[in-house]
């Protein structure tokens, strides 16, 4: 259960590290609507999408 | 804008939030659950809408606005970054809830000073967030101050607005606790949303469509549209302020005491998923409103007038805007009321519960709803102070309240963490982030909230080691 859980974590926390590094560095020069603009909401959907399937499971119990 | 149609708007708005707070009484409120919790029985979506107005304030639409038109779109990975740091509610949020169930905690104070085997703990973590969060709400009161004098030109003072958020807040706290704060809070944050969405439409449609829209920032600023763009959003500027908010979501009891309300893990997953779609369409507004401002009025000297300027512009027809500028004060007072409300369960729980002899459940309700007030009216003489950029002071706050981090990871995931340990890192750290903040000095060119949390890990780890670990740390807590 843990490792599981870890791996989630871990790879919501790439995401968020590439909301740091890539606006930065690849996108820096871009200045376009699509460039740092578009990258940041979209990964910030992927980050969502995971958050919404590890919480799949969560029950009904009170 | 007419100063008669806006008192009008807030007479209307103040009826309806009214109504509302008293329709949600409920039950008898006489214990701390049912005041503070809402009996842990809040459905996911009052609970996914109220735990969108605690978070979104006045900042959305002032500071973060402003931000935008300082240092362009720096600001949009700012605010997303701190809203992807909500998923940590994915791993945290059922954690929070099982053990607040199981050992019926009120605060999440309580929960640490408990898993730590230490009143001290408590009494310490709940006066630091007071300390921290006392000037948040400041900056809140402050916020309204500024949009109301803003938009009538100085016909409504900073000072009546201020006293008008402080007013409601405490009334729509004291009407039925948590009740009325969630019900009235889901109310504003779909008024908040809906009206601000309207209004964005509105100005990127006068302004040349989507296409026009950043056709125009793409020739007239480019750098609006990059980090570092004009350097304002330097990396080192944007570690500083994203820090302190990615962990938001723990570091700050408004919002992490939310995980133990909901009904069922069920209604905690509709609260998480609501608000972080409520979330990127509320930043994403937000942003494009500050660009917005900045086509329209590139020279503003404070950027905190931006939004009430845009407000006022040819493009946004008057009854919008003001509707707008009520959704405003409506995301304001409805982050304000929350805190108030936690920050009198945590004194009411953790000092005053800890510290008097005979403080059973009941007294400690008496003296949270006397508490309510009197926060209140602390937070409405430190918005009197009238500080200057909205933003930086609200980020200061958040800086403070990151050090409390490390001992809730550890309260989960760390046996070995220790009550010393805690009340090392709290304090130490705490009184470090305030030093920095009052010499608004950056030490090695760091901002106060990474040294809070470098600093409070450090310290967390290392006394922990150098003293003996509780004996039985109930399992519960590592399940």
């Amino acid at each position: 259960m843990r490792t599981h859980e870890g791996k989630w974590a871990l790879t919501i926390l790439f995401i968020v590290l590439l909301a740091y590094v890539l606006p930065y560095t690849v996108f820096t020069n871009i200045e376009k609507w699509y460039g740092s603009f578009l990258l940041w909401i979209i990964l910030t959907v992927i980050v969502i999408i995971i958050t919404y399937f590890f919480t799949k499971d969560w029950g009904n119990e009170e | 804008m007419s100063t008669t149609l806006v008192w009008w708007a807030i007479a209307i708005y103040i009826i309806i939030a009214l109504f509302i707070a008293y329709l949600s009484r409920s039950g008898k409120q006489t214990n701390m659950t049912s005041y503070f919790l809402g009996d842990r029985n809040l459905g996911g979506f009052v609970s996914a809408l109220s735990y969108s107005a605690t978070t979104y304030s006045a900042f959305m639409l002032v500071g973060l606005a402003g931000l935008t038109y300082n240092g362009g779109v720096g600001a949009l990975g700012f605010e997303l970054v701190y809203l992807m740091g909500v998923s940590l509610v994915a791993f945290f949020g059922p954690r929070f809830w099982k053990v607040g169930k199981k050992f019926g905690y009120v605060t999440p104070s309580e929960m640490l000073g408990s898993r730590y085997e230490s009143k001290l703990v408590s009494i310490v973590v709940a006066l630091f967030s007071c300390l921290f969060l006392i000037p948040y709400s400041a900056v809140q009161l402050s916020g309204v101050g500024y949009l109301l004098q803003g938009v009538t030109n100085n016909k409504i003072s900073f000072t009546t607005g201020v006293i008008i958020a402080t007013i409601l807040a405490i009334v729509f706290s004291y009407i039925a606790g948590i009740r009325s704060v969630a019900w009235t809070d889901s109310l504003q944050a779909i008024f908040m949303i809906i009206s601000a969405t309207v209004v964005v439409i509105v100005l990127v449609n006068g302004l040349g469509g989507f296409g026009g829209f950043f056709h125009t920032i793409e020739t007239e600023q480019p750098e609006a549209l990059t980090v570092p763009g004009n350097g304002f959003w330097s990396f080192v500027n944007f570690l500083g302020m994203t820090i302190p908010w990615f962990f938001f979501s723990l570091s700050n009891p408004q919002v992490s005491q939310r995980l133990y309300m909901p009904s069922s893990l069920k209604s905690m997953r509709h609260m998480l998923m609501g608000f972080m779609i409520f979330g990127l369409v509320y930043t994403i507004v937000a942003i494009i409103w500050g660009f917005s401002a900045s086509i329209m009025f590139p020279n503003l000297e404070n950027a905190d007038l931006a939004t009430p300027m845009v407000l006022q512009s040819d493009l946004v027809p008057p009854i919008l805007g003001v509707i707008v500028m009520v959704g405003i004060m409506a995301a304001a007072v409805s982050t304000i009321d929350s805190i108030l409300l936690t920050l009198s369960s945590l004194f009411a729980r953790d000092v005053y519960g800890n510290l008097s002899k005979n403080a059973s459940d009941r007294k400690q309700l008496q003296i949270g709803k006397i508490v309510i007030p009197i926060i209140a009216i602390l937070a409405y003489f430190f918005a009197l102070l009238e500080v200057n950029l909205i933003a930086v002071l609200s980020v200061a706050s958040s800086a403070g309240l990151l050090v409390v981090v490390p001992a809730i990871i550890g309260t989960f995931f760390w046996k070995r963490g220790t009550a010393a340990g805690v009340l090392t890192s709290v304090i130490v750290s705490g009184l470090i982030v305030i030093i920095i903040e009052l010499t608004q000095t950056k030490p090695f060119g760091l901002a106060s909230g990474i040294w809070g949390i470098l600093l409070s890990t450090f310290l967390f780890v290392v006394v922990s080691l150098c003293t003996k670990q509780p004996e039985k740390v109930a399992e519960d807590f590592f399940s």
